[in-house]
């Protein structure tokens, strides 16, 4: 980077203050207790006295990965079914109910068996099927109490409450005033040992509606999901987390119940606390609840790896939107040394305005709207991607986009980065590491999921360290390495009607 | 450049009550431990919780800035985040887009002693964020920075705010940008149906234009210096601090940076909207599976006494999540929507409140009707003491719960004093909200819930609806570009 010499002292000033060694005041390492329930329940307990308040993750290594061919969807569509109650939560009473419950089972499995004849489907059967299936649903509904999680967390005080279903897991989580964790314990523990799947058929329209908005009318999303198929041709990450539309209007209770299983399994299961707690009796609370879980283990499913990529993939998209594209390379995921390596790659690419990519393409050249790289798509319990997004500016094109984002490739293959520009990025990350440290439920987040994937939630107070010691050199390999064309997967999004 | 001045500003500070609050609960023994086994969740027994909500302090400069600072030590950050009385809504008449374009210009074209280039570099170097941004009726700016580098950040962004350079290729980037972002909006059913609403529901008001190809042709650079000189005054703008630095440093830095900021006149106010939209049905057309549907009306503000109680009232409508009508109605009942619900938002001098869905083409007019039956049926007298006590409790309890850093904590105190409500806005907010009675519920309903009065906007494949709209009772509009 050329730099006038005005600006040399500034940057000396800064090498020094921001790269003089760990020591911001924070030591997770000292401050996170970490404990395994008897049954293999693993907990991390954070204290932080900013407010009254306390953020509880449950996160569940399972996700959509997990899930059998055919059955694509499952997982988030169990997802949304926690939220149903239990057989003590909602219910008026669970034995009558249950024997409702099995009847709409048995119509709904009937229906979709005779819509998945097709044209050789009998419609009046498909009709009073439907019309069963619509009484019984309508009986069901005096058995039972709705959204009565839902009430149960916002009543006291829940903030956030959500659920998000990832490729590599599931996470549960909910902000709550400091002196009610008990409530999530009973709510938590409950669900996962006695849910109850109610209206089932309607939460499958529920997601049905979701893939509409998130895919089928978002051009992003359409492009996204085309973009990931192509790149994983074998590995489950080549799947949507939503499920294709023929998997999701099929899918079954069954199907649910599999991954249900999976997430029983307590080496499946990490819990964060993190906020105004008192460590001791909080791990006292958690055990009482979630103690009762049986020990055992889980046998995964065998997961086929995507076999070594030798060619590039080139898809296009037809779509009644303006042009953008995406371009993916194969790389090992976290804790490999090149993944911190990516990192650097993707802040010194766009992070910012003076990044190599933004600066050329948006600023420079004029040719782009906007453009990111992201390390580590969709997801980091398997090798994964480094992608680039990028939308052409009218009346530009994403050929052309290609083509300049391929000579900044090129020249990160050839040219070593200068020293200034690296440690501008380790600036970068550096800021975002700290500021992710502000938000009980970020770090809830946070160190639940390094500690579901790696088995160890040091990998995120370790991460400055490693990020300090990736040199020039090792950009300047993993370039090499990973950033060729016949390791690539290139989408483009083409106006329909042009 | 602005070196630090000997001078000694007066400082006025006012310190605000604490207000303590106490969260009342049912007092019990605790459950035994033997043979354990859990509790009805409704029954459980806590501990009570008391705790103080910290106290931003406010400090007025000389020159009528005006500062909430709230110190926090954990981590080595502060936060800077302003909000300048302006707005899209003061866009000079034809040439709209004219603010954005200022406070993007303002961050991205250099200032009087700096060129672009160089503030970029030294603010990515340092890993510094700054953002201005234009809303309707506002602009906010962001700054985050290592405590370290506070000094030479906040001299960076007092250049910005106070002697930006617009330089001429960064104003010209631009409107090329903003002229690809509208190209863009179309692409994105629910932001173009959101911004058309917005245009139909303040027709004949200046919120209602949007910026358009013709509009951005015809701005030139000194209209941006001419829109910041008219906003952007210090006793215009107002500044919240957090983290970590102290309250002397604090204004002891914001004198030295801002403190030569000259005042200007203020800008004239733009009154509420005054004239109500014809309500109607309007259509507009794009060839998708899923429709989106926005409805709604003009309605109370925050200075009305019957706030508090439209404020449960929606929160029951379709704010309030999973329990609320909307969303139990036209999702988990019906499986017609994943997302659905109400809206209310509440200016200090009028109200707008509405309610959406975005479901599959041939189930349409399906979920618009059963999203205004749902609201009739709370005109009804229909809502029952229990679902009013559960919005009571969520909306108090999320209410003071949501702010858990301290950034949140002097944003919300800053944003009091800007809407200029009573200082004690925050405290009186929970009590006003416990007083709400059924009564004032289905009153509140009653007195403003009118069908008849819904502008209605649906974006979707206006061929294959469940049914074809009756002939002339829509209006079919074609998004200006």
């Amino acid at each position: 980077m050329k730099l006038p010499n005005i600006f040399k002292p500034v940057l000396i000033l800064i090498f020094i203050l921001l790269v003089s060694g760990p020591g911001y005041g924070f030591d997770l390492k000292k401050k996170v207790l970490k404990e395994k329930l008897p049954n293999g329940i693993t907990v991390l307990l954070l204290e932080r006295h900013l407010s009254p308040t306390v953020s509880l993750y449950i996160r569940y290594r399972v996700g959509a990965v997990d899930e059998e061919k055919g059955e694509s969807g499952a997982a988030h569509l169990l997802e949304h079914m926690m939220f149903k109650g239990t057989t003590s939560i909602g219910s008026k009473d669970y034995e009558a109910e249950k024997k409702l419950l099995d009847e709409i089972e048995k119509t709904g499995q009937r229906l979709d068996r005779e819509k998945q004849k097709g044209r050789n489907g009998d419609s009046r059967i498909v009709e009073q099927l439907s019309a069963k299936l619509k009484a019984l649903q309508n009986e069901h509904k005096s058995y039972f109490i709705p959204n009565e999680i839902d009430r149960l967390y916002t009543e006291n005080g829940g903030l956030d409450m959500n659920a998000s279903t990832g490729q590599d897991f599931t996470a549960y989580h909910v902000s709550l005033p400091a002196n009610k964790i008990e409530l999530w314990a009973r709510i938590e523990s409950d669900r996962l040992l006695h849910p109850v799947f109610r209206e089932f058929y309607t939460e499958r329209d529920v997601v049905m509606e979701e893939r509409r908005q998130r895919v089928e009318t978002d051009p992003d999303g359409k492009l996204y999901e085309e973009f990931m198929n192509a790149a994983y041709g074998t590995h489950p990450y080549g799947r949507p987390i939503v499920g294709w539309t023929e998997d999701l209007m099929n899918l079954s209770p069954h199907a649910l119940r599999k991954i249900m299983q999976r997430y029983r399994a307590p080496q499946n299961i990490v819990i964060a606390v993190v906020g105004d707690i008192k460590p001791e009796t909080t791990l006292q609370l958690i055990e009482k609840y979630f103690g009762k879980i049986p020990a055992g283990e889980q046998t995964n499913n065998m997961i086929a790896a995507e076999p070594q990529q030798t060619e590039e993939r080139r898809i296009s998209v037809k779509f009644d939107a303006n042009p953008s594209m995406i371009l993916g390379f194969h790389k090992p995921n976290t804790p490999s040394k090149d993944d911190y390596v990516f990192d650097v790659l993707e802040t010194v690419l766009t992070r910012g305005r003076t990044s190599r990519l933004y600066n050329k393409l948006v600023t420079s050249m004029q040719i782009a709207q906007n453009v990111s790289a992201v390390n580590g798509l969709p997801a980091a319990r398997f090798p994964n991607l480094f992608a680039i997004f990028a939308q052409p500016r009218h009346p530009h094109t994403n050929a052309e986009l290609e083509e300049k984002i391929q000579q900044e490739i090129d020249l990160l293959k050839k040219q070593p980065i200068p020293d200034d520009e690296l440690i501008k990025a380790k600036n970068n990350i550096k800021m975002t590491y700290i500021q992710s440290l502000d938000s009980n439920s970020e770090l809830a987040s946070i160190l639940s999921y390094y500690e579901a994937l790696l088995g160890n939630y040091q990998y995120f107070s370790d991460y400055l360290d490693h990020i300090d010691q990736v040199t020039v050199d090792d950009i300047l390999k993993a370039a090499n390495t990973y950033l060729n064309k016949n390791n690539r997967t290139t989408a483009f999004l083409n106006k329909i009607k042009e | 450049m602005y070196n630090a001045s000997s001078r000694i500003f007066r400082v006025l500070l006012i310190t605000l009550l604490t207000c303590v609050f106490i969260v009342p609960v049912k007092t019990g023994r605790a459950a035994a431990s033997a043979d354990f086994s859990p509790p009805a969740p409704d029954q459980i027994q806590y501990e009570p919780l008391h705790f103080e909500l910290p106290q931003a302090q406010r400090v007025v400069l000389d020159n009528g800035i005006v500062l909430y600072i709230l110190e926090n030590h954990e981590l080595p950050l502060v936060h800077v985040k302003a909000l300048v009385k302006t707005g899209t809504m003061h866009d000079p008449s034809g040439k709209e887009g004219t603010a954005e374009l200022t406070a993007y210009v303002m961050r991205t074209g250099g200032t009087s002693a700096l060129k672009s280039s160089n503030v970029d570099n030294e603010l990515d170097f340092m890993a510094a964020a700054v953002t201005i941004t234009m809303s309707m009726e506002s602009a906010q700016v962001g700054f985050s920075v290592l405590n370290s580098h506070l000094e030479r950040g906040l001299d960076l962004l007092a250049q910005m705010l106070i002697h930006p350079a617009f330089e001429q290729d960064k104003f010209e980037l631009a409107r090329h940008l903003k002229n690809e972002e509208i190209r863009r909006i179309k692409d994105d059913p629910q932001r173009l149906a959101f911004q058309e609403f917005n245009r139909l529901i303040y027709q004949n008001d200046p919120r209602g234009r949007f910026p358009s190809y013709t509009s951005l042709a015809n701005i030139h650079r000194q209209d941006l210096i001419d829109f910041h000189r008219r906003f952007f005054l210090p006793n215009n703008t107002m500044f919240a601090v957090s983290g970590d630095v102290t309250r002397d440093d604090a204004v002891k830095i914001f004198t030295r940076y801002f403190g030569r900021w000259n005042q200007g006149t203020l800008p004239a106010d733009i009154p509420p909207p005054s004239q109500r939209p014809r309500a109607a049905v309007y259509l507009i057309n794009k060839e998708i599976p899923q429709s989106t549907i926005i409805s709604g009306q003009f309605t109370v503000s925050k200075n009305n006494p019957d706030f508090y109680a439209f404020t449960v009232m929606d929160f029951i409508a379709g704010s309030g999540g999973f329990p609320s009508r909307i969303l139990s109605t036209v999702r988990n009942n019906e499986g017609l929507a994943y997302s659905a619900g109400s809206f209310y938002r509440a200016k200090p001098d009028y109200g707008f409140f509405g309610s959406y869905a975005f479901t599959k083409t041939s189930s349409t007019l399906k979920a618009l009707s059963l999203l205004d039956s749902v609201l009739e049926d709370i005109k009804s007298d229909s809502v029952t003491a229990r679902e009013l006590d559960w919005a009571k409790k969520a909306i108090n309890d999320g209410f003071i719960f949501s702010f858990s850093t301290s950034e949140q904590i002097v944003w919300q105190q800053m944003n009091i004093a800007y809407e200029k409500l009573s200082p004690d806005f925050l405290i009186n907010y929970r009590n006003q909200i416990d007083r709400v009675t059924l009564k004032d519920l289905n009153n509140a309903a009653d007195k403003y819930l009118d069908k008849k009065k819904n502008v209605v906007l649906i974006l979707g494949d206006s061929k294959k609806l469940d049914h074809p709209l009756p002939t002339g009772g829509f209006t079919l509009i074609t998004p200006e570009e």
